[in-house]
This record gives structure tokens, C-alpha cells and sequence, in this order.
């Protein structure tokens, strides 16, 4: 219905005659007849109008020129309100809305017995209100002296900084993008491009921050921590300091209010609905103004980083409706990070800079006091990858990453007269990450890959040794299990199936696929050619594939290629019309892997649970597939449902390591998922004005930008550009360096 | 033999006495049937090989495994190697390879310094060096330049095909079909070309072959640019339709489709003709552009959109490849525009004196 009144009655920044005024009036009385009657009573739509309307929504009727389209919903609301109230009164002889709201608000301490709000919650909306009101098993307040004596309070005191004492503040950060971002929301429909890690990834803080060298914690927006007895939750005291970029403090109410933003439909994403749904978060408790516990469904080891969310500011949104894309589309919300994108410094279609707040609030906060150096964070467009390349060779970026063989070996090679004259470093970091998972994924429900013998026989044609040879140049590594990274959560002597033609041949042999055609690709005995489509939507990878499409003919098997753009690609395989597709996800840095996901069942069929099974185990015949989940490989075995089911149960650490290494042998030997490679390290060219601290970055670091521990050196910025007008050296430091501190194997 | 209307056979002398034009076409005519047996002269198989006094002739048909010459596997013989082994051991075998002994899907990764861009070298018969998988740049130059070719032929048949068709019938049957025709051609050209073949060629099930890929591109292609040449057709029957020896076949009591057919087309022709070469220019250029942009063919079918865009994005480390394929590409350009040039000039019925 909010579509009906904001888009279809009334036009869209269109100044409105006398008759269409009228003609606007009498629709809205339709529409809400209409939804009225179709409707319960209790339509969240229907409620007063807010008592704190934002100053730039107020009406411009005074001079009769144009309708402001929040005036006119105000009145509908307000309309609609009174005919509900009247409307009830008639059917029952009272509001059950309004009644209802105060009976479960005032059991969960929302509101009082009057029905007025809690002291904390004064600033609410009435529909913010409600739906506390509604799910008041999720939203409790209680007074402190509920908050147990036992609890062990963490800070992360214990922990040492990894960020540098010599960084300067000061300079401007240059950075590209391939495409100019479609919203500054960091949420909903094309929020999730690369530019939302600069807006909120790598700048807005959360709770706790898990410490990305070690196994522990450092404190964000909360001062200290403790996990409850139950181990299922978590309790936050909140830095008073804490503020948003618009001077707003803080609030425990705020993380109220960001269960209310991420289940709401009006934000259009799904993903998040889910993820952040109530099945999962449970209950967020309040205490008094700086204290909060949530607790989560389970008590997981790292129950602390599952729970700790960032501060959604209420004062900012108020509440959400169906035009809350459009609204925020160009608004940025306020932010609680170092650097604030503003609307005056947007250049639509060409850059956006960031500034770091004047007075942050967490400048002095330890683990974040030497970090966010750079004044400025200007991310340009540069659509073409190689042009980007020449404009950091000519200083335009400051960064970039060489991790592509051709870029690292031919295009910036170590004899680069940039390199050599100590204006450029090229940088090895070896660093500990999950890395994404590179690999072919096969649809095992597609023929011929039913057969377990031509899955198998699949894994032995794929040369990948000579891809990472010739291609990577022996600087990756093969990956070898489908949950590499995790530390001892990783299975520990489980290799990658090697390439051979023999075996691939014995393989498929035993699939019935014995005899060479004329062109040696094996047919079988009636006549089906052993040819399998391989989907990608990755074209920068066409030359990996081309070289396993030649080599597999030595096994008698073909490949047909199909590489697609990215999102035409991603559609296809969510449709699971793959037989294979080669496609990578990038993986959480988090302490044990996700198999429910790729591997349960659940998401292979529609048919829920054991219904998809014969009492023997084997799969029925006629299941519904099930599009848009990331089951990519279609594996529904029961007894891997069922260990996933226990390991998603599971809280004992040593427990799940062990289901862990069960599960990866069990995919390991349903063979439908071909392991690519990962690089043990990060590989990035930078202008020696960029200062990295003395170890480079912590562990954990996954790119170059993610901790901002480096900093802009003007002084040797300044050098260096001089230098450069008559190509002397600048310093006889190396320019091409390693850190191998945390190399692993 | 077909009797040749002897006002053809005069606008054929003057093609031939307009030496540009005429040579260019001789070297393309030559330069097509050359890669059309591009099998004999760029090649990973051997074209004869003399094994235990048996001759083998691998160029066409089947497979020759590696156990049949003794070596020890199952898969296709590498002739290269197979060429050493003779060589070494000096026995009475020999082998004959071709001119180049690379195909262009084969990867020469010989040994360990070869990782891609091999510069151009007459020592490993890399005579225009290699591309990032180390395949050889000419022969894929060389077959790139068959698909294109063949690809544009096909593109300009099947164009003039439709376009001769509902031009003519527009043209001669005129009045409502004319009317409802022009409409349908003006909106259907409106239909943007490049996008519409970059959606179409995304859905295209990847199961199909390469043939039926590549033909399905053609088709495409076609489907959305016959209709610039409608109008010329349509012009040209209606100019010709109004002419006496029309009225008098009309009165004689030739059908519609004999007029067409006999009288009208081969009048019509000239403005056909002298389009050709641009249209043959035209496919090249665009089936280059798709495969540039990377919804032409599929990989790894040697293409010269594909050579462009890895010797764009790598400029500075491997020049060859942008030299030679943009060296190939303007050759042909220019050549099919010399000969479209000559037969313009041919075929004008004022007769110009510029080359005479």
C-alpha cells in the first residue's frame, strides 16, 4: 500500500494543481478504505503522526506552491489513526492496537503501566515503539541491580596494540574504484559494492572487534565485556565517549533500534532479515543507559564477535518506510567510524572523498589511536583495471595490489625504474585468513555427474599443477580442502586429488566411458560424448581455464567454456542450471567453517529434512530443486546433513574441530567440489610516502586496506615528487620486501 | 556456363582494369583459401609421418594416440616430441611437420621459462611470438582470420538474403505492405544492436557446440541489421518498377515473383554489389568489437577480438600482440575497402575517367 501513496497518486516531485490536489485527497480516502477493509485493524501503517518530525520534511504548502509528499502521508496516517480508533471502538469498544501494545510492552519494561515509554526509550516512535511492544520476548529492560555479580568483565587490556606510535596524521589517501557506488546506504538493493567497505567494513566500529593477531578481543563502542553463565549472552558497557559523526552520543537504545532496522522490509534485504532475524539474535536486554547484553540461540566459542553489532543511529532514521531506499539513497547515515562521507564532498560519476572526523571520538581510544591516519580517503572511478595500474605507476594511487602474476612479474617487475630508484616497494605479507574459496563446484545432480566415478575422474583430469606453475608461477598454492584457513579446524592431512590422466581414465572407465571418438574426447556405449559445460563469470581467469580445458583432453574429457558477465554467471548457478561452474566466495574470518550452507541438503531440495530420503539412504527420485542458495554443487547425502545438523548444535571447540575434519573428508570423498588454490600472502605495490608500521599489518589482514595502520608521509611524499623530476634515487632502503612473520607451513 | 549479360561483363573489365581494387581482391581471395587450408601450414600435427614403414597422414580425420608410435600414452601424440625422439635415436622413421608446427588451442609450455609472452622467434618457430598461455599468436591470427571471414561471408548472404526479399516485396507490391513494412524495418532497426546481441549471446545454453554457437551469433547478428540495406533494395524496385520494360512484362502476363526475380533483380543488383565489400567490413569489424568486449565467441576459439584485448591490457610487456593483430586487422580492412572502392567505381553508371 505505501507504494500507492508514494508513488502512484502522487507524482513524484511534481507540484500539484487545485484539481489534482483534490483528486490526490479523495484516492488517499479510497486507499485507505481500501486497506481498511482488506486488512486487520492492527496495520502498522495505521498511527499517529510523529510528534518529532525532521526539519527538512516539514511541509511548504504555506505559499500554496507545492505539496511536500510527507504532508500528505502525515494526514492519511493521521486520518487513518482516528478511523481505526473509531473503527475498533465500534467493533469491540476500544483500540485492541493501542490496548494490546501496552499489555506485552509493560510485562517487558518497554512501557510502563500507563503506557508510556521507558525513560530510555523516550526518543521512539510510536512504530518503533510498537514493534518493541510486539516482540517484547526480544526487547526486555530491566534495572541494573538485574545484571549478574558474577560476570567476569573483559576490556582487552591484555592485549597490545598493532598499530605503530610513529604514525602521522595528516594527508590524503588515494584510492580507485571501478564503478562510481549506485548509494551511500550501506544497506538494501547495490549497497553491497566495493565502496560500502570505506563507508562502513573498514571504518564504522562495532561492540568488541575480534583482535586480528590473536584469538582475543579489543573494545569498539563498548568499554568492556563479559559472557554469561549461559555462554549464550553476551554483556556490553558502552563507552561514554562514544559518539556519531553528527555529536550524537551513543545509545543502548540505538542497539534496540538496529534489530528494528535489520528486520525491517523496507530496508529490502533479505539477507540481513534473516541473518539478524529472532530465531538467531534472541533477546537484546537493557539495563540502564550504558548497558546491554544480547544473546544469541547458541553458545557458540565465539559467541562474542557473533553478537557484536553495530549502532544503528535511531535519532538519525526515527523509524523506516517504503521510502526509506529512496530517502537515504544519497543520505549517508552519521557514523561512528573515523571518516564521514558528506554530501558536498561527492563528485556524482567521478570520486568521493571521505574526511576523518575533526575531533573523533575514539582519537585517543587505544587500538584505534595510530590508526585512520590520512585526513582524506579520495576514492576515484577509474573504470579499466590497466588503466588504473598506469595511474598508480604515474602517483596518482597509492597503492596497489599486485597480487596478479603478470602485474607483480611484467608489468612492475623488481628491475622497474620506479622500483629501483626507491620511489616504489613491492611488499610480500604472508598473512593467516580463510581465503576464498577458488574452486570448480560441481552439480551433482546434473548427468554425468550423478555418477560418483565421472565426479571423481573430473578431479584427477583438472591439471591444476600446471595452472599454478605456469599461470600463478608457483606463487600460490594448491588448496586442498573445502575449509583451508580455519587453523586447527582445518583438516590437517587431507590433500587435493592429483592430476592423472590414468586414474581419470580408470575412473571413468568405471562410469562406462571407455572408448576414445575420433577427436579423443571418451564416449560411452551409447555414444555420449564425455562433455561437460563450465560456467564462470570470472573473464580474468579465462586463461586458468583454457589450460585445464586443454589438459582434460588428455583424459578424454571435454570442456565447453561459457564465460559470462558476472552477475549473468552468478544468476545461472543460483538457478543451479551449472554442470560446473568456477566461482569463488569470500570467507569470514571466523573461527570455524560454514558447511550447512554449501552442503546441507535443505538447500539442495525443497522437500525439508529427511523427506528427500528413501529408508536406505539413497535420494528420491522427482525432488524440486532449490534456486538462489549457495548449495552450488547440489550435495544431499543424509548422513552429511545429519553431521551438519550436530555441528551446527555443537558448542565444545574440540567437538566441532572434529566434526570439522569428518565433514571436509565426507565432501572430500562425495567428490563435487574441486579445490583451486589461495594465496598464503598479500602482494601490494605502494609510493614509498605510504609508512606501514614495522611488521607490515596484523595477521588477519585479508587486503592492504582493511586496519588502516599505515599513514601518509608528507615530508617523503614531498622528496619523492621532487626526486622525480630528474629520476635521481630518493634512499638506498629496499624497496622490495617480505614479511614472513607469519608464514605458515 | 551461365551467359553473362554482356553489360556485366563490361562492369567486370573495368573492376579488373582498376588494379588496385583487383589485386587487392587477388590477395584476399588468396590470403581466405590459404586459411582455409590453414591445417597444412599451421599445424600441431605432423603432415606426413613415416613410422615402422608405415605412412601416416594425421592432418585430417582422427586422433593418432601416443601408444601407436610407442610412446607411452593413451592421449593424442605430440608430433613435436614424437619429431625429437625420431631425430635422436636416428632410426629410419621421419616426420614432416608443417610450416608451423603449433594449432591455435595448443599451450607450448616447453619448459620452465616458459610462463606466456614469449617474443617473436624464429628459433621455436614462434614467428609472431605468443599470448599469455603461450599459444602462438599466428596461428591464431591465421585461423581467427578464417572464422572472421567465413563469419562475414555467411553474415553478408544471409543480410542480403532477408533484406532482397522484404525489400523487393515492399518495393514492388507497395501500398499497405510498403506502408506496414517501412514501419516494421523502422522500429526494428531501432532496436539497439550491441546490447541486443550481448543479452541474447548471455542466454545462450552452453551446451551447444562451438558450431552451433558461432552460428547462432551469425544469426543474431543478422537478425538485427538487415534492415539498413531494405531501404536501398526497396528505392531501387520502386524506381525500376515504374520503368516500360516492367509494364510491358506486366502486359505480356509474367507473375509477380518472374518480374522479380528476372527483371527486377538483376537491375537492382549494382546497388547491391557495391555495397558488399563494406558489409564484409562491417562483420569483421563488428564480430572483432563482440569478441573485444567478450560476448563474441566463445573461448577459446582463436579470435582477433580475444589477441586485442590481451595485447591491450598488455601493452607494455608484450607489444607483439597489438602490433601484429592490428596489422592483420587493417590490412584486411583495407583491402576489402579498396576492392569495395573498385567496385563502386566499376559498377557507377556514370563513368568516372579516374582510372583509365
Amino acid at each position: 500500500m505505501e507504494k500507492l501513496y508514494g508513488k502512484l497518486l502522487i507524482p513524484k516531485n511534481s507540484p500539484l494543481t487545485n484539481d489534482m490536489k483534490i483528486y490526490t485527497y479523495l484516492n488517499i480516502l479510497v486507499v485507505l478504505f481500501i486497506s481498511l477493509s482488506t486488512q486487520s485493524c492492527d496495520n502498522p501503517k495505521l498511527k499517529p503522526p510523529r510528534e518529532k518530525s525532521p526539519a527538512k520534511n516539514t511541509p511548504q504548502n504555506n505559499e500554496g506552491k507545492t505539496f511536500d509528499r510527507e504532508f500528505v502521508r502525515e494526514l492519511a496516517r493521521e486520518f487513518g489513526k482516528e478511523f481505526a480508533v473509531e473503527f475498533a471502538k465500534q467493533m469491540k469498544g476500544g483500540s485492541p492496537l493501542l490496548i494490546s501494545n501496552q499489555d506485552s510492552g509493560s510485562q517487558s519494561g518497554i512501557t510502563d503501566k500507563a503506557g508510556n515509554p521507558h525513560p530510555l526509550l523516550v526518543d521512539c516512535s510510536e512504530e518503533v515503539l510498537e514493534f518493541y511492544s510486539k516482540n517484547s520476548d526480544c526487547f526486555k529492560i530491566l534495572t541494573s541491580d538485574k545484571i549478574p555479580l558474577t560476570l567476569k568483565w573483559m576490556d582487552g587490556s591484555e592485549e597490545t596494540e598493532f598499530s605503530s606510535t610513529a604514525a602521522q596524521k595528516g594527508g590524503t589517501w588515494e584510492v580507485f574504484m571501478r564503478d562510481f557506488p549506485r548509494t551511500l546506504r550501506t544497506i538494501g538493493p547495490d549497497a553491497n559494492g566495493a565502496f560500502r567497505s570505506y563507508l562502513l567494513d573498514y571504518n564504522v566500529l562495532s561492540l568488541v572487534h575480534p583482535h586480528p593477531n590473536s584469538d582475543g578481543y579489543f573494545p569498539g563502542l563498548a568499554n568492556s565485556w563479559a559472557v554469561g553463565e549461559d555462554g549464550k549472552t553476551v554483556y556490553f558497557r558502552l563507552d561514554p565517549n562514544a559518539r556519531y559523526s553528527d555529536g550524537e552520543k551513543v545509545k543502548v537504545s540505538d542497539f534496540f533500534f538496529f534489530f528494528y532496522f535489520m528486520r525491517s522490509k523496507h530496508i529490502q534485504a533479505p539477507w540481513y532479515n534473516d541473518f539478524y532475524g529472532k530465531d538467531k539474535f534472541q533477546r537484546v536486554t537493557l539495563y540502564d543507559d550504558e548497558t546491554l547484553s544480547i544473546t544469541f540461540y547458541k553458545a557458540k566459542p565465539d559467541i562474542v564477535e557473533r553478537v557484536s553489532i553495530r549502532a544503528k543511529p535511531e535519532h538519525f532514521y526515527g523509524e523506516l518506510d517504503g521510502e526509506f531506499l529512496s530517502k537515504y539513497q544519497w543520505d549517508p547515515e552519521p557514523t561512528t567510524g573515523a571518516y564521514e562521507a558528506l554530501p558536498e564532498n561527492i563528485d556524482k560519476g567521478k570520486s568521493v572523498t571521505l574526511v576523518r572526523q575533526k575531533d573523533w571520538w575514539a582519537d585517543k581510544k587505544p587500538f584505534f589511536r595510530y590508526r585512520f591516519n590520512p585526513d582524506k580517503i579520495k576514492v576515484s572511478v577509474i573504470r579499466d583495471y590497466n588503466k588504473a595500474f598506469e595511474v598508480f605507476l604515474k602517483g596518482g594511487i597509492d597503492m596497489f595490489g599486485l597480487a596478479k602474476t603478470e602485474f607483480w612479474y611484467d608489468k612492475l617487475p623488481n628491475e622497474h625504474r620506479l622500483v629501483t630508484n626507491g620511489y616504489l616497494s613491492k611488499v610480500t605479507f604472508f598473512n593467516q585468513t580463510p581465503p576464498p574459496s577458488y574452486a570448480l563446484r560441481i552439480n551433482s545432480q546434473r548427468p554425468p555427474f550423478n555418477d560418483l566415478n565421472v565426479r571423481i575422474g573430473f578431479h584427477h583430469a583438472m591439471n591444476f599443477d600446471m595452472v599454478l606453475e605456469k599461470i600463478f608461477r608457483g606463487d600460490f598454492v594448491r588448496m586442498n580442502t573445502v575449509a583451508d584457513g580455519y587453523g586447527d579446524r582445518s583438516h590437517p592431512t587431507l590433500k587435493a586429488r592429483e592430476f592423472s590422466v590414468d586414474k581419470a581414465l580408470e575412473f571413468f572407465a568405471k562410469a562406462g566411458y571407455k572408448k576414445r571418438g575420433g577427436d579423443g574426447i571418451l564416449v560411452n556405449s551409447n555414444g555420449e560424448r564425455l562433455a561437460v559445460e563450465v560456467l564462470t563469470g570470472y573473464r580474468h581467469f579465462e586463461d586458468v581455464l583454457v589450460v585445464l580445458k586443454e589438459q582434460a583432453k588428455k583424459a578424454g574429457l571435454e570442456m565447453k567454456l561459457k564465460i559470462l558477465e558476472p552477475t549473468a554467471s552468478w544468476k545461472a548457478a543460483n538457478e543451479k542450471n551449472h554442470q560446473v561452474v568456477f566461482s569463488a566466495f569470500n570467507s569470514f574470518v571466523e573461527l570455524f567453517p560454514r558447511f550447512w550452507e554449501p552442503y546441507h541438503s535443505d538447500n539442495a531440495y525443497e522437500e525439508g529434512g529427511d523427506s528427500k530420503y528413501t529408508p536406505d539412504g539413497s535420494l528420491k527420485q522427482k525432488l524440486t530443486t532449490k534456486v538462489s542458495t549457495n548449495n552450488f554443487t547440489q550435495t544431499a547425502v543424509q548422513k552429511i546433513d545429519h553431521l551438519i545438523d550436530q555441528y551446527r548444535d555443537e558448542e565444545d571447540l574440540d567437538r566441532i574441530t572434529e566434526m570439522a575434519h569428518q565433514l571436509s573428508e565426507m565432501i572430500h570423498d562425495h567428490a563435487v567440489w574441486v579445490p583451486a588454490w589461495k594465496k598464503p600472502w598479500l602482494r601490494i605495490g605502494h609510493w614509498n610516502w605510504v609508512s606501514f608500521p614495522e611488521n607490515w599489518g596484523p595477521k588477519e589482514s585479508r587486503d592492504y586496506e582493511e586496519f588502516q595502520v599505515f599513514w601518509i608521509d608528507q615530508d617523503k611524499k614531498e622528496k619523492i615528487v621532487n626526486a622525480m623530476k630528474d629520476s635521481s634515487p630518493v634512499s638506498k632502503d629496499p624497496t622490495i620486501r617480505v614479511y614472513e612473520d607469519y608464514k605458515s607451513n | 556456363m551461365i551467359q553473362l549479360n554482356p553489360l556485366t561483363l563490361k562492369k567486370l573489365r573495368r573492376f579488373r582494369s582498376i588494379k588496385r581494387g583487383y589485386w587487392s581482391f587477388i590477395i584476399l581471395v588468396s590470403l581466405y583459401v590459404f586459411s582455409l587450408a590453414g591445417e597444412l601450414f599451421v599445424n600441431k600435427r605432423a603432415l606426413i609421418v613415416s613410422y615402422d614403414n608405415e605412412l601416416f597422414f594425421p592432418t585430417y580425420g582422427k586422433q593418432y594416440s601416443g601408444k601407436q608410435f610407442g610412446l607411452g600414452y593413451e592421449y593424442e601424440v605430440d608430433y613435436r616430441e614424437l619429431q625429437k625422439r625420431f631425430e635422436e635415436k636416428e632410426s629410419r622413421n621421419w616426420i614432416l611437420m608443417p610450416l608451423i608446427p603449433y594449432d591455435p588451442y595448443e599451450m607450448d609450455y616447453r619448459d620452465a621459462s616458459s610462463t606466456g609472452f614469449s617474443s617473436p622467434s624464429l628459433k621455436r618457430s614462434h614467428f609472431c611470438g605468443t599470448d599469455k598461455t603461450e599459444r602462438d599468436i599466428l596461428a591464431r591470427l591465421l585461423y581467427g582470420f578464417r572464422i572472421a571471414m567465413t563469419f562475414a561471408i555467411g553474415y553478408l548472404v544471409l543480410t542480403y538474403l532477408i533484406a532482397i526479399t522484404i525489400g523487393s516485396l515492399m518495393g514492388y507490391l507497395g501500398g499497405k505492405i510498403d506502408m506496414l513494412g517501412l514501419r516494421f524495418v523502422e522500429i526494428w532497426a531501432n532496436v539497439p544492436f550491441l546490447y541486443m546481441v550481448i543479452i541474447l549471446v548471455s542466454v545462450m545454453p552452453g551446451w551447444w557446440g562451438v558450431g552451433w554457437q558461432v552460428s547462432s551469433l551469425l544469426i543474431i547478428m543478422v537478425l538485427f541489421s538487415w534492415t539498413g540495406m531494405t531501404y536501398y533494395i526497396r528505392a531501387s524496385v520502386y524506381r525500376e518498377k515504374s520503368r516500360d520494360y516492367i509494364s510491358a512484362a506486366k502486359v505480356i502476363g509474367a507473375s509477380p515473383l518472374r518480374i522479380i526475380l528476372k527483371h527486377l533483380l538483376p537491375n537492382v543488383i549494382s546497388t547491391l554489389v557495391t555495397f558488399a565489400p563494406f558489409t564484409i567490413a562491417a562483420a569483421i569489424s563488428s564480430i572483432t568489437a563482440l569478441d573485444f568486449l567478450g560476448y563474441g565467441l566463445p573461448p577459446p576459439t582463436p579470435s582477433w577480438g580475444e589477441l586485442l584485448k590481451q595485447g591491450v591490457s598488455n601493452l607494455r610487456t608484450a607489444p607483439w600482440i597489438v602490433i601484429y593483430t592490428v596489422a592483420s586487422l587493417v590490412l584486411t580492412l583495407t583491402l576489402v575497402t579498396f576492392i569495395g572502392e573498385a567496385v563502386r567505381e566499376a559498377f557507377d553508371p556514370k563513368k568516372f575517367s579516374t582510372y583509365e
